[in-house]
């Protein structure tokens, strides 16, 4: 249940849907998950896990077909201000310049507007695009959209960044340098991230905690506390502490842990 | 223009090179087996008639009243074809019902309504203005309601996550959105209004181009019915480059080949 001290508590979801023969197929069974202020948690688990199933329940995108997420003490019942979402394609507007497109949840939210624009360029700065405010996303890399898409989720000041394989569509090293960034803006900002990837290193660099999903249907199979110091940096990849995490959570993955 | 650039763009020789040649074999065949006028004049013929007619303004008053026949029925076809077709897109059940209408009466070709429209509405220019507008209407119509239902649905869960209200997430997402095939419909329509002021005019008129074409055609002047069908080209080339215009401004952001009939 929702203790006072946690963020986001998700308690006995089970999700099913219908499929095109009429059987009904679970997508998430019993999962139930508690996630602190200021945590960074990453979501780890093969494909057909049900981890974006969970991600959309959290966003209050889906309803759940049983079990409660609350958000701050209060049940989740739609799509909160309190949570930013960062989707798997950026999902820029087009004919919008990157400065609007930040600028969207505060206009649809109808927030203050001068004291949001300046919040808004303080975002470009940090995700290091001061100078593309006026561009227009086709003029732009993919790793820079999704860094648009990064401050976009978090103009509005969210407690909660949800974030689903936001890394899945760049290079190895564009997303390397998108880690480093993400861990940066955590660190600055105090946000309490949850973050779906099924890269089981990009896991055990970000997560405090790396929660492991199996699938059909999805469950938490394992949770596993990563204890290497912060601000971490590339090098600690090659380490073996990091060695001995990343093979913890290929075993936790089980016969179908091997994922990359 | 220096020889690298032709010889990485042919095509802007070979382009005015396959119009000489054309006309020059025109000419030629024209004139070596002595084709009467009244059959096939010779490109000089035409070009002597085109000249004649422009320059005594003949051409110009009635091109005048193609234009605006044409403009005010691609006017009038583009507003109620933009609103008609987002109401009809907001609301599932009136799309279902009334889809099957749009369809019927987009294969019925319009143009065999003309003489109606003429009975209905006289030889003057208001029956033109209807069936430009009518013939211009369904591309319009058609193309909107399409646009408006082509959202990726990622682009709507973002507007959810916010939750957006409907008014915002249309005026936001769906709409912007929609803008490359408006635009796409609206290219055919302004081609299509041409198209149904002629055809007005033909059934019964006073004035206009395809008046001007009915008197030549009567006359046996075909070098005057080929000049005026140059300027007709011509019209629709200018209309086509103006809209092609506009739409490069409006929605810049799409490149061309997102474009539906481009």
């Amino acid at each position: 249940m929702a203790s006072a001290q946690s963020l986001i508590t998700a308690a006995a979801l089970n999700q099913t849907y219908v499929s095109q023969d009429r059987s009904v197929v679970p997508a998430l069974a019993d999962v139930s998950l508690d996630v602190a202020p200021g945590e960074f948690i990453t979501i780890v688990g093969p494909s057909g896990c049900g981890k974006t199933t969970l991600l959309r329940i959290m966003a209050g995108l889906l309803r759940p077909s049983s079990g409660t997420v609350h958000l701050l003490g209060r049940p989740i019942t739609g799509p909160s201000r309190s949570v930013g979402v960062v989707f798997q394609d950026p999902v820029l507007l087009p004919w919008r310049t990157v400065l609007d497109n930040v600028m969207l949840p505060v206009q649809v939210l109808r927030l203050e507007r001068e004291r949001y624009r300046a919040r808004a360029l303080d975002l470009l700065a940090l995700v290091g695009l001061t100078g593309f405010e006026g561009k227009y996303p086709h003029e732009l890399s993919g790793g820079m959209r999704q860094r648009v898409s990064l401050a976009r989720a978090l103009v509005h000041d969210p407690a909660l960044l949800l974030m689903d394989e936001p890394f899945g569509a760049l290079d190895a090293m564009t997303r390397e340098a998108m880690n480093l960034e993400l861990q940066r803006i955590w660190q600055e900002s105090g946000k309490t991230v949850a973050f779906i990837t099924h890269s089981i290193a990009e896991a055990v660099f970000l997560g405090g905690r790396v929660v492991v999903m199996s699938p059909r249907p999805g469950r938490i199979t394992d949770v596993v506390t990563v204890e290497l110091g912060r601000p971490r940096d590339l090098d600690l990849m090659a380490s073996d502490a990091f060695g001995v995490y990343a093979r913890k959570i290929r075993q936790a993955l089980g016969p179908r842990g091997l994922l990359e | 223009m220096r020889v690298s650039d032709v010889r990485q763009r042919p095509h802007v020789v070979l382009i005015p090179l396959v119009f000489v040649a054309f006309v020059a074999a025109w000419e030629a065949i024209v004139r070596a087996w002595r084709v009467p006028d009244f059959l096939l004049p010779a490109p000089s013929a035409i070009a002597r008639a085109l000249a004649a007619g422009l320059a005594n303004r003949v051409y110009l008053e009635h091109a005048w009243i193609t234009v605006a026949e044409a403009l005010a029925g691609f006017l009038i076809a583009a507003v109620t074809g933009i609103v008609l077709g987002t109401v009809i897109a907001q609301f599932r059940l009136l799309e279902r019902t009334l889809y099957p209408y749009v369809v019927a009466f987009q294969t019925l070709p319009k143009i065999a309504v003309a003489p109606l429209l003429v009975v209905w509405l006289g030889f003057g220019v208001s029956s033109k203005v209807v069936i430009a507008a009518l013939v211009a209407f369904f591309p319009v119509l058609v193309n909107v309601i399409v646009g408006l239902k082509t959202v990726d649905a990622p682009k709507l869960d973002l507007m959810r996550s916010f939750s957006a209200s409907r008014w915002q997430t249309f005026r936001f997402v769906t709409f912007p959105n929609a803008l490359p095939f408006v635009f796409a419909g609206l290219d055919i329509a302004v081609v299509f209004s041409v198209l149904g002021a002629i055809v007005g005019e033909f059934v019964g008129s006073q004035r206009g181009l395809g008046n001007l074409i009915l008197q030549f055609n009567t006359a046996l002047d075909i070098a005057g019915m080929f000049a005026v069908l140059l300027l007709l080209a011509a019209l629709g080339v200018a209309l086509h480059l103006v809209m092609q215009a506009i739409q490069r401004r409006v929605i810049f952001w799409a490149q061309p080949d997102h474009v539906i009939g481009a």
